[in-house]
Protein backbone atom coordinates (compact mmCIF):
# COMPACT_ATOMS: atom_id res chain seq x y z
CA UNK A 1 0.00 0.00 0.00
CA UNK A 2 1.45 3.40 -0.92
CA UNK A 3 1.48 6.52 1.25
CA UNK A 4 -1.36 8.29 -0.63
CA UNK A 5 -3.61 5.31 -0.27
CA UNK A 6 -2.90 5.13 3.45
CA UNK A 7 -3.55 8.87 3.79
CA UNK A 8 -6.91 8.39 2.11
CA UNK A 9 -7.85 5.57 4.48
CA UNK A 10 -6.85 7.61 7.52
CA UNK A 11 -8.79 10.67 6.27
CA UNK A 12 -11.81 8.46 5.59
CA UNK A 13 -11.59 7.00 9.10
CA UNK A 14 -11.56 10.53 10.52
CA UNK A 15 -14.75 11.30 8.61
CA UNK A 16 -16.57 8.11 9.57
CA UNK A 17 -19.46 8.37 12.02
CA UNK A 18 -18.78 6.49 15.24
CA UNK A 19 -20.95 4.03 17.13
CA UNK A 20 -22.35 6.28 19.88
CA UNK A 21 -26.03 7.03 19.41
CA UNK A 22 -28.87 8.74 21.20
CA UNK A 23 -32.38 7.30 21.59
CA UNK A 24 -34.83 8.08 18.78
CA UNK A 25 -37.03 10.13 21.12
CA UNK A 26 -34.11 12.14 22.55
CA UNK A 27 -35.37 15.52 21.28
CA UNK A 28 -38.82 14.92 22.80
CA UNK A 29 -37.26 13.88 26.11
CA UNK A 30 -35.13 17.04 26.25
CA UNK A 31 -38.12 19.21 25.35
CA UNK A 32 -40.23 17.58 28.08
CA UNK A 33 -37.46 18.19 30.58
CA UNK A 34 -37.21 21.85 29.55
CA UNK A 35 -41.00 22.20 29.86
CA UNK A 36 -40.91 20.63 33.35
CA UNK A 37 -38.10 22.95 34.44
CA UNK A 38 -39.84 26.01 33.10
CA UNK A 39 -43.09 24.90 34.78
CA UNK A 40 -41.25 24.42 38.09
CA UNK A 41 -39.73 27.90 37.82
CA UNK A 42 -43.12 29.44 36.97
CA UNK A 43 -44.83 27.59 39.86
CA UNK A 44 -42.15 28.65 42.33
CA UNK A 45 -42.30 32.25 41.13
CA UNK A 46 -46.11 32.20 41.44
CA UNK A 47 -45.90 30.77 44.96
CA UNK A 48 -43.37 33.37 46.10
CA UNK A 49 -45.45 36.12 44.50
CA UNK A 50 -48.60 34.97 46.35
CA UNK A 51 -46.70 34.71 49.66
CA UNK A 52 -45.43 38.25 49.06
CA UNK A 53 -48.97 39.50 48.36
CA UNK A 54 -50.35 37.79 51.50
CA UNK A 55 -47.58 39.23 53.71
CA UNK A 56 -48.09 42.68 52.21
CA UNK A 57 -51.84 42.45 52.88
CA UNK A 58 -51.16 41.41 56.47
CA UNK A 59 -48.84 44.37 56.98
CA UNK A 60 -51.41 46.77 55.47
CA UNK A 61 -54.23 45.40 57.66
CA UNK A 62 -52.03 45.57 60.78
CA UNK A 63 -50.96 49.10 59.88
CA UNK A 64 -54.59 50.10 59.40
CA UNK A 65 -55.63 48.58 62.74
CA UNK A 66 -52.64 50.22 64.45
CA UNK A 67 -54.13 53.63 63.67
CA UNK A 68 -57.74 52.62 64.32
CA UNK A 69 -57.37 50.38 67.37
CA UNK A 70 -53.87 50.22 68.88
CA UNK A 71 -55.06 48.13 71.86
CA UNK A 72 -56.33 45.37 69.58
CA UNK A 73 -52.98 45.18 67.75
CA UNK A 74 -51.07 44.97 71.04
CA UNK A 75 -53.47 42.31 72.32
CA UNK A 76 -52.97 40.34 69.11
CA UNK A 77 -49.17 40.54 69.43
CA UNK A 78 -49.35 39.49 73.09
CA UNK A 79 -51.54 36.53 72.17
CA UNK A 80 -49.13 35.49 69.38
CA UNK A 81 -46.04 35.78 71.58
CA UNK A 82 -47.70 33.81 74.39
CA UNK A 83 -48.66 31.01 71.98
CA UNK A 84 -45.61 31.10 69.81
CA UNK A 85 -45.26 27.32 69.29
CA UNK A 86 -48.85 26.61 68.13
CA UNK A 87 -48.86 29.79 66.02
CA UNK A 88 -45.59 28.90 64.28
CA UNK A 89 -46.82 25.31 63.78
CA UNK A 90 -50.10 26.49 62.21
CA UNK A 91 -48.28 28.96 59.95
CA UNK A 92 -45.82 26.23 58.96
CA UNK A 93 -48.61 23.72 58.17
CA UNK A 94 -50.66 26.27 56.20
CA UNK A 95 -47.58 27.35 54.30
CA UNK A 96 -46.67 23.74 53.53
CA UNK A 97 -50.20 23.00 52.25
CA UNK A 98 -50.02 26.12 50.09
CA UNK A 99 -46.53 25.17 48.81
CA UNK A 100 -47.63 21.60 48.12
CA UNK A 101 -50.68 22.81 46.21
CA UNK A 102 -48.85 25.40 44.13
CA UNK A 103 -45.46 23.75 43.55
CA UNK A 104 -44.75 20.33 45.02
CA UNK A 105 -47.75 18.33 43.75
CA UNK A 106 -47.44 19.76 40.24
CA UNK A 107 -43.77 18.77 40.19
CA UNK A 108 -44.51 15.27 41.46
CA UNK A 109 -47.35 14.76 38.97
CA UNK A 110 -45.14 15.84 36.09
CA UNK A 111 -42.45 13.37 37.25
CA UNK A 112 -45.00 10.56 37.52
CA UNK A 113 -46.27 11.36 34.05
CA UNK A 114 -42.69 11.14 32.78
CA UNK A 115 -42.26 7.63 34.20
CA UNK B 1 -45.05 30.47 29.84
CA UNK B 2 -44.11 27.79 27.37
CA UNK B 3 -46.19 27.32 24.28
CA UNK B 4 -46.31 23.68 23.29
CA UNK B 5 -47.08 23.24 19.62
CA UNK B 6 -48.12 26.52 18.07
CA UNK B 7 -46.21 26.05 14.80
CA UNK B 8 -46.61 22.92 12.75
CA UNK B 9 -43.69 20.67 11.79
CA UNK B 10 -43.58 21.68 8.10
CA UNK B 11 -43.22 25.35 9.00
CA UNK B 12 -40.47 24.52 11.50
CA UNK B 13 -38.58 22.41 8.94
CA UNK B 14 -38.22 25.38 6.61
CA UNK B 15 -36.97 27.77 9.30
CA UNK B 16 -33.42 29.05 9.35
CA UNK B 17 -31.50 29.30 12.62
CA UNK B 18 -32.44 32.88 13.51
CA UNK B 19 -36.15 32.24 12.85
CA UNK B 20 -35.91 29.10 14.93
CA UNK B 21 -34.31 31.00 17.82
CA UNK B 22 -37.02 33.67 17.56
CA UNK B 23 -39.72 31.00 17.78
CA UNK B 24 -38.05 29.32 20.78
CA UNK B 25 -37.67 32.63 22.61
CA UNK B 26 -41.38 33.22 22.00
CA UNK B 27 -42.06 29.95 23.82
CA UNK B 28 -42.60 27.60 20.88
CA UNK B 29 -41.37 24.26 22.22
CA UNK B 30 -41.95 22.54 18.89
CA UNK B 31 -39.23 24.77 17.48
CA UNK B 32 -36.93 23.72 20.31
CA UNK B 33 -37.58 20.02 19.56
CA UNK B 34 -36.64 20.77 15.96
CA UNK B 35 -33.46 22.55 17.05
CA UNK B 36 -32.48 19.52 19.16
CA UNK B 37 -33.11 17.23 16.19
CA UNK B 38 -31.10 19.49 13.90
CA UNK B 39 -28.03 19.69 16.16
CA UNK B 40 -28.07 16.45 18.14
CA UNK B 41 -25.64 14.78 15.75
CA UNK B 42 -23.12 17.58 16.22
CA UNK B 43 -23.46 17.34 20.01
CA UNK B 44 -23.15 13.53 19.94
CA UNK B 45 -19.99 13.75 17.83
CA UNK B 46 -18.31 16.13 20.26
CA UNK B 47 -19.48 14.66 23.57
CA UNK B 48 -19.16 11.06 22.33
CA UNK B 49 -15.56 11.57 21.21
CA UNK B 50 -14.68 13.28 24.46
CA UNK B 51 -16.41 11.21 27.14
CA UNK B 52 -16.43 7.90 25.19
CA UNK B 53 -19.17 6.26 27.25
CA UNK B 54 -22.52 5.38 25.75
CA UNK B 55 -24.21 5.08 29.18
CA UNK B 56 -23.29 8.66 30.12
CA UNK B 57 -23.70 10.16 26.69
CA UNK B 58 -27.45 10.83 26.92
CA UNK B 59 -27.16 12.67 30.23
CA UNK B 60 -24.32 14.88 29.01
CA UNK B 61 -26.12 15.64 25.72
CA UNK B 62 -29.27 16.47 27.67
CA UNK B 63 -27.24 18.80 29.85
CA UNK B 64 -25.82 20.49 26.74
CA UNK B 65 -29.28 21.19 25.29
CA UNK B 66 -30.61 22.43 28.64
CA UNK B 67 -27.73 24.93 28.68
CA UNK B 68 -28.52 25.84 25.07
CA UNK B 69 -32.14 26.58 26.04
CA UNK B 70 -31.18 28.54 29.16
CA UNK B 71 -28.62 30.67 27.30
CA UNK B 72 -30.40 31.09 23.98
CA UNK B 73 -31.39 34.63 24.90
CA UNK B 74 -27.69 35.51 25.17
CA UNK B 75 -26.85 34.25 21.66
CA UNK B 76 -25.91 37.29 19.58
CA UNK B 77 -25.36 36.00 16.01
CA UNK B 78 -21.62 36.74 16.32
CA UNK B 79 -20.90 33.21 15.17
CA UNK B 80 -22.89 30.40 13.55
CA UNK B 81 -25.40 28.67 15.82
CA UNK B 82 -23.59 25.38 15.21
CA UNK B 83 -20.33 26.92 16.48
CA UNK B 84 -22.10 28.29 19.55
CA UNK B 85 -23.74 24.93 20.33
CA UNK B 86 -20.44 23.13 19.70
CA UNK B 87 -18.75 25.46 22.21
CA UNK B 88 -21.35 24.57 24.85
CA UNK B 89 -20.97 20.86 24.04
CA UNK B 90 -17.16 21.08 24.24
CA UNK B 91 -17.14 23.00 27.55
CA UNK B 92 -19.75 20.70 29.11
CA UNK B 93 -17.80 17.59 28.07
CA UNK B 94 -14.47 18.97 29.27
CA UNK B 95 -16.00 19.93 32.62
CA UNK B 96 -17.51 16.46 32.84
CA UNK B 97 -14.10 14.87 32.16
CA UNK B 98 -12.39 17.09 34.74
CA UNK B 99 -15.05 16.22 37.30
CA UNK B 100 -15.35 12.47 36.79
CA UNK B 101 -12.20 11.26 35.07
CA UNK B 102 -8.48 11.31 35.67
CA UNK B 103 -6.70 14.65 35.29
CA UNK B 104 -4.19 13.34 32.75
CA UNK B 105 -7.06 12.72 30.31
CA UNK B 106 -7.14 16.43 29.54
CA UNK B 107 -3.38 16.92 29.16
CA UNK B 108 -2.01 15.73 25.82
CA UNK B 109 1.28 13.90 25.96
CA UNK B 110 2.59 12.29 22.79
CA UNK B 111 4.74 9.66 24.45
CA UNK B 112 1.87 8.43 26.66
CA UNK B 113 -0.50 8.59 23.71
CA UNK B 114 1.94 6.59 21.62
CA UNK B 115 2.20 3.91 24.30
CA UNK B 116 -1.61 3.75 24.53
CA UNK B 117 -2.03 2.99 20.84
CA UNK B 118 -1.85 -0.67 19.96
CA UNK B 119 0.31 -2.14 17.24
CA UNK B 120 -1.42 -3.20 14.03
CA UNK B 121 -0.61 -6.87 13.70
CA UNK B 122 -3.01 -8.24 11.13
CA UNK B 123 -1.13 -10.43 8.67
CA UNK B 124 -3.98 -11.00 6.28
CA UNK B 125 -4.29 -7.30 5.75
CA UNK B 126 -7.63 -5.91 4.55
CA UNK B 127 -8.66 -2.29 4.06
CA UNK B 128 -11.80 -2.71 6.15
CA UNK B 129 -9.74 -4.12 9.04
CA UNK B 130 -7.35 -1.22 8.81
CA UNK B 131 -10.25 1.23 8.71
CA UNK B 132 -11.76 -0.29 11.88
CA UNK B 133 -8.34 -0.36 13.52
CA UNK B 134 -7.73 3.35 12.82
CA UNK B 135 -11.15 4.25 14.23
CA UNK B 136 -10.37 2.32 17.41
CA UNK B 137 -7.00 4.03 17.69
CA UNK B 138 -8.58 7.49 17.35
CA UNK B 139 -10.49 6.73 20.55
CA UNK B 140 -7.15 6.09 22.31
CA UNK B 141 -5.67 9.46 21.38
CA UNK B 142 -5.53 12.31 23.95
CA UNK B 143 -8.74 14.25 24.33
CA UNK B 144 -7.51 17.41 22.51
CA UNK B 145 -6.43 15.38 19.50
CA UNK B 146 -9.79 13.62 19.36
CA UNK B 147 -11.60 16.94 19.68
CA UNK B 148 -9.79 18.72 16.85
CA UNK B 149 -10.00 15.63 14.62
CA UNK B 150 -13.76 15.45 15.13
CA UNK B 151 -14.37 19.16 14.68
CA UNK B 152 -12.13 19.47 11.62
CA UNK B 153 -12.77 16.25 9.74
CA UNK B 154 -16.21 15.07 10.86
CA UNK B 155 -17.98 18.39 11.40
CA UNK B 156 -15.88 20.33 8.89
CA UNK B 157 -15.38 23.42 11.05
CA UNK B 158 -12.68 25.87 9.96
CA UNK B 159 -9.56 26.52 12.06
CA UNK B 160 -11.08 29.83 13.23
CA UNK B 161 -14.29 28.12 14.30
CA UNK B 162 -12.36 25.41 16.16
CA UNK B 163 -10.41 28.20 17.86
CA UNK B 164 -13.71 29.77 18.96
CA UNK B 165 -15.07 26.44 20.20
CA UNK B 166 -12.05 25.14 22.09
CA UNK B 167 -10.12 28.31 22.86
CA UNK B 168 -6.95 26.71 21.42
CA UNK B 169 -4.76 28.90 19.18
CA UNK B 170 -4.85 28.12 15.46
CA UNK B 171 -1.23 26.91 15.49
CA UNK B 172 -1.99 24.42 18.27
CA UNK B 173 -5.01 23.10 16.37
CA UNK B 174 -2.91 22.54 13.25
CA UNK B 175 -0.19 20.93 15.32
CA UNK B 176 -2.68 18.57 17.03
CA UNK B 177 -4.16 17.58 13.68
CA UNK B 178 -0.72 16.82 12.31
CA UNK B 179 0.48 14.99 15.41
CA UNK B 180 -2.67 12.87 15.63
CA UNK B 181 -2.20 11.77 12.05
CA UNK B 182 1.52 11.20 12.59
CA UNK B 183 0.91 9.08 15.70
CA UNK B 184 -1.53 6.90 13.82
CA UNK B 185 0.87 6.54 10.92
CA UNK B 186 3.66 5.52 13.26
CA UNK B 187 1.51 2.64 14.47
CA UNK B 188 0.95 1.66 10.88
CA UNK B 189 4.64 1.70 10.11
CA UNK B 190 4.60 -1.46 8.06
CA UNK B 191 2.64 0.42 5.40
CA UNK B 192 4.26 3.84 5.84
CA UNK B 193 7.49 4.77 4.16
CA UNK B 194 10.68 5.81 5.94
CA UNK B 195 10.22 9.59 5.54
CA UNK B 196 6.96 9.63 7.46
CA UNK B 197 8.52 7.58 10.22
CA UNK B 198 11.31 10.11 10.60
CA UNK B 199 8.75 12.93 10.79
CA UNK B 200 6.94 11.13 13.59
CA UNK B 201 10.16 10.54 15.47
CA UNK B 202 11.04 14.24 15.21
CA UNK B 203 7.67 15.19 16.69
CA UNK B 204 8.03 12.70 19.53
CA UNK B 205 11.40 14.19 20.48
CA UNK B 206 10.04 17.78 20.66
Amino acid sequence: MNKEELDKIIEKSFRTEFDFQLPVDFAKKVTSQVIRREQWKTDLREYLYLIGVLLSLLVVVLGFYYFVDKVFVFKAFTFLSENIIPVVSIIFILNFIFFADKVLLRLLFSRWNKT
Amino acid sequence: MVQHFSTNCCQTNRMNDSELIGQILNGNMNAFTFLVNRYQKLVVHITGRLIQRQDELEDVCQDVFLKVYQNLGKYRNECKLSTWIATIAYNTSINYLRKFKKGDEVNPDDSTAFRNLTEYKSNDFEKTDLHRYIRDQIELLPVQYRTVLTLFHLEEFSYQEIEQITGMPEGTIKSYLFRAKALLKEKLKFVVDGNSLNAVKEISHE
